[in-house]
């Protein structure tokens, strides 16, 4: 691999995930493919390793890579056998699927870098998932048989032994081909058999066998005897293409790069073309004293000989007519021809020469008689001697090795190696995929130094007022700005890393929104907006099954029928689009209809039925109010319970999820118009904003999402009404608690010295309580920690956070004490 | 249609899909004597070229396309 620059172009997603996926699978059948070499008949093992392999097969069908497929699929065939017990697993086996993944895994940084597969490649592959298969027939046939099968060492371009049936081709196009072949062309025979299934598989072979490139002529024949019309079934392809074309041999390959196992290719030598009838002729009638050599020649060899006798046969004769036609120059300088190309193709080149002085003199005598004369002397040059018999197979081989060996890598004596190994320069997957723990590993790392970093001004105030010395106390200030600054980026980063895209969540949604609005009869629009904005993976993760409540709630109860929708005088198809935004410190998600929207009569009125509210609340209550009914439990507007909707329970749902993850959730609505849910959320969980507060001498926190605000209040404007205390604030009654007494701390509330009390107002779950505390101190940003072992069962507290001081600040879980 | 079948006549337009075949095939079993019309025929699914290379019904005209002409000549040629 050379350090081509990589790309960056913004990859599929799809992709990026199958590459990813790709990587990780391949590195876990490596594994297993080695644990098994040392417990090779552990059946659970091989049924992972099977699943595996499978896996990435289907994976990669979604793409259009059958070069990969291909090869997994031969895997996959080989594990079933050893799965089923057919075959034992032995190293060499792990060998040959290590191998095979070691390709896959070229092939993935083929289409890491490129986003598609090399059509150099296909060959390959095609070799590849053949000796795979070679690998299982050796077992299924004989596997008495101790000699080793040379596994699949051709290539598709020489697996065609014989001669191809030329003789189907006119005689002109032939002669028209061999004319060419004479000026330096090369052309291709190709057989391509399809595989009777192809229709299955959307395939339309004679459309295909058209368009092959530089294709001269082509005929369709039947694959095997045609069955009585009555008998055809018309979905199983048994016809065949024989193909004549002047491509080149990548063009070829990359023309039937999904079906190489289909198609046999041979590059054509030109004299093939010249043989007019085929193999019906007897070789051992030719006249020049061949039959000698002939027994250890190939066939090829024969044929080629009996070709060349032929030819020169023919030529003789043409020469020896005396007549005079009008065209003789012409049919001279034929022969000529003939006989220079016939000399070029065995590697006689001096002949040439020779041949035109012939020619000239010929043409001068208006005779044929001195090529003849030349002719007879040097037919030997052509054909007598076995020598250029061989050296004339040996050209013809290797013109066709020559081929073989510009796109292919040289295939070694047992079975393909795709060289990948340790000491390879292999291209580092662009992104990585860390383990959770280890970024929350990091996380609370930088937490601690925070903490620490926190310690420092504490120390500089001792080095100046303990100590005395200044200059130390400023130097120490210093420094901690620096450090300070650091941490604070350092914290930054960590918090990207673990930042993901809403799109991941949103993805579902064209599906779901299509399926839902298809079985409900509607016709719905979704518009997606914001998908890049970012928050912490816990929070995205935690998004998804509120946002599919709410979306399937709008599709069955907000937005209307088609016909509903006509009468209403809107467009027949509703409009449910999902924005996402950032909004300073909070992610916002807002799903909005434009449906018939809720009535907050009808809310209000199942609401007080369920005995949700009472019938004071049912009159006091704003139509805003009571539209966010709908997030309470047990409340369900739907007529009918469907099986989609309309069991209460979706909404509260959504509100607990939200606010498990403390965020917020409300609705608006109007009667006709459509309805908005917007949620929002914090960007991130790691660190929580605390106030801290000091109750009986003890410091604790309270998050800063439930303060609303701290006043003092004397105590003479403390009612008391039997064991609660109220307050009156702006108008509003407000409930007073005191701290300790919900904590468990028997002393009272101190009050200040115009007998003022310290209240904390706070929120949670809809309703507001002031919280009697002794004091207020600053807010501050900590990573919370939850509560481990039995103390996790306390919940009033909702976790502890360092402080800067060493000192262990316990947080309070406000929901909980109201 | 691509394949439109009438009294006596099979009629070719354009490119003839797969799913056509079973029709065509149908058809040239009940009138054996049909005569295949490929005139505005542009392409025809092997499915539907394997029909007519069974069948060898009566070629009324060649396709225009003189390169689909010689193809689908040679494959029907009187054997």
């Amino acid at each position: 691999m050379t350090a081509l620059p990589k790309n960056p172009l913004p990859k599929n997603p799809l992709l990026e995930q199958f590459l990813s996926e790709a990587r990780e699978l391949l590195e876990g059948i490596g594994q297993k493919l080695m644990q098994l070499e040392d417990a090779p008949s552990d059946q659970g093992l091989i049924n992972e390793l099977f699943r595996m392999v499978h896996t990435l097969k289907g994976n990669s069908g979604l793409f259009t890579f059958p070069e990969m497929t291909r090869v997994l699929h031969a895997c996959e065939d080989l594990l079933g056998k050893v799965r089923n017990g057919e075959m034992a697993f032995s190293r060499e086996l792990a060998d040959r699927l290590l191998d095979a993944m070691d390709f896959v895994g070229l092939l993935s940084s083929d289409i890491e870098q490129t986003e598609s597969i090399d059509a150099s490649r296909v060959e390959d592959s095609a070799r590849l998932a053949e000796s795979l298969r070679a690998l299982m027939a050796e077992v299924s046939t004989s596997s008495a048989s101790s000699e080793k099968r040379p596994v699949a060492t051709e290539t598709i371009a020489v697996s065609l032994k014989q001669i191809p049936p030329l003789a189907e081709i006119p005689e002109a196009l032939r002669m028209e081909a061999f004319r060419r072949s004479g000026e330096g062309e090369k052309f291709h025979w190709i057989a391509y058999q399809p595989v009777p299934e192809c229709f299955f598989q959307g395939d339309d072979p004679f459309h295909r066998a058209r368009q092959t490139p530089g294709l001269l002529w082509g005929s369709v024949l039947p694959a095997e005897p045609l069955p009585p019309l009555a008998e055809l079934d018309t979905y199983r392809c048994s016809v065949k293409f024989h193909l004549l074309t002047a491509a080149f041999h990548e063009e070829l390959i990359e023309h039937f790069r999904y079906v190489p196992d289909q198609v046999e290719m041979l590059v054509i030598d030109p004299l093939w073309l010249t043989l007019s009838e085929r193999k019906s002729e007897d070789t051992s009638n030719s006249p020049n004293g061949i039959s000698g050599s002939v027994e250890e020649s190939s066939r090829e060899a024969i044929e080629k000989a009996a070709a060349l006798t032929r030819i020169l046969t023919a030529q003789q004769q043409t020469l020896a007519l005396d007549d005079h036609p009008a065209w003789f120059s012409g049919r001279l300088e034929a022969v000529a021809t003939v006989l220079k190309n016939l000399a070029n193709s065995v590697g006689n080149t001096e002949s040439a020469s020779q041949i035109e002085a012939a020619f000239a003199k010929a043409l001068a005598s208006a005779s044929g008689l001195p090529m003849l004369e030349w002719l007879n002397a040097h037919q030997s040059q052509f054909t007598a001697k076995p020598v250029s018999h061989s050296d004339a197979s040996i050209d013809q081989n290797s013109a066709v090795e020559e081929v073989a060996a510009s796109t292919t890598v040289q295939a070694a004596d047992d079975g393909v190696k795709f060289g990948r190994r340790a000491e390879d320069n292999q291209n580092g997957p662009r992104s990585l995929k860390v383990d959770q723990a280890k970024v929350d590993r990091l996380m609370n790392l930088i937490g601690e130094l925070i903490v620490e970093k926190n310690a420092l001004p504490y120390l500089a105030q001792r080095a100046e007022s303990q100590y005395g010395v200044r200059e130390l106390s400023r130097e120490i200030k210093g420094q901690y700005s620096v450090i300070n600054r650091i941490a604070d980026e350092m914290q930054d980063a960590i918090m990207q890393v673990r930042m993901m895209a809403v799109s991941i969540v949103f993805q579902r949604f064209p599906r779901l929104v299509r399926d839902t609005s298809r079985k409900l009869g509607k016709e719905v629009q979704l518009v997606l907006e914001g998908e890049q904005t970012e928050a912490d993976k816990n929070i995205i993760e935690a998004l998804a099954d509120p946002l599919i409540h709410i979306v399937r709630n709008s599709l069955d109860h907000g937005l209307e029928t088609p016909e509903v929708r006509r009468a209403c005088g809107k467009p027949e198809t509703g409009t449910l689009s999902i924005r996402a935004s950032q909004q300073a410190d909070s992610v916002v998600i807002e799903i909005i209809d434009d449906g018939k929207g809720i009535d907050p009569a009808v809310v209000k009125r199942k609401a007080y039925e369920k005995g949700l509210i009472d019938e004071a609340a049912l009159e006091r209550m704003s139509d805003r109010e009571a539209v966010n009914l709908i997030f309470a439990a047990g409340l369900s507007t739907a007529a009918v319970v469907s099986d989609l909707s309309g069991r209460g329970v979706g909404m509260d749902v959504v509100r607990t999820a939200v606010e498990k993850l403390n965020g917020s959730v409300g609705v608006e609505s109007e009667v006709g118009k459509g309805t908005s849910i917007r949620i929002a959320l914090p960007l991130s969980m790691a660190v929580t904003q605390l106030m801290i507060i000091e109750s009986d001498g003890q410091l604790f926190g309270v998050p800063m999402d439930h303060v609303i605000e701290t006043v003092r209040i004397p105590r003479a404007s403390i009612h008391r009404i039997k064991q609660s205390m109220t307050a009156v604030l702006r108008g509003r009654v407000v409930p007073l608690k005191a701290l300790n007494s919900l904590i468990g701390i028997t002393a009272q509330p101190k009050a200040n010295m115009d007998d003022e009390l310290s209240v904390l107002l706070v929120q949670a779950g809809g309703c507001v309580l002031g919280l009697l505390v002794d004091g207020f101190y600053e807010t501050l940003g900590v990573i919370q920690k939850p509560m481990a072992g039995f103390l996790s069962n306390l919940s009033v507290w909702s976790g502890s956070a360092l402080m800067g001081d060493g000192s262990v600040l316990m947080i309070l879980n406000i929901r909980e004490i109201v | 249609m691509p394949i439109e079948f009438k009294k006596n006549r099979v009629i070719f337009r354009d490119v003839a899909r797969v799913e056509e075949a079973e029709a065509l095939l149908e058809a040239l079993q009940k009138k054996p004597t049909a005569k295949v019309d490929l005139a505005a025929c542009t392409h025809l699914h092997t499915a539907n070229l394997q029909v007519l290379m069974v069948a060898r019904p009566g070629i009324g005209s060649w396709p225009q396309d003189t390169e689909l002409r010689t193809w689908l000549e040679n494959a029907l040629k009187p054997a």
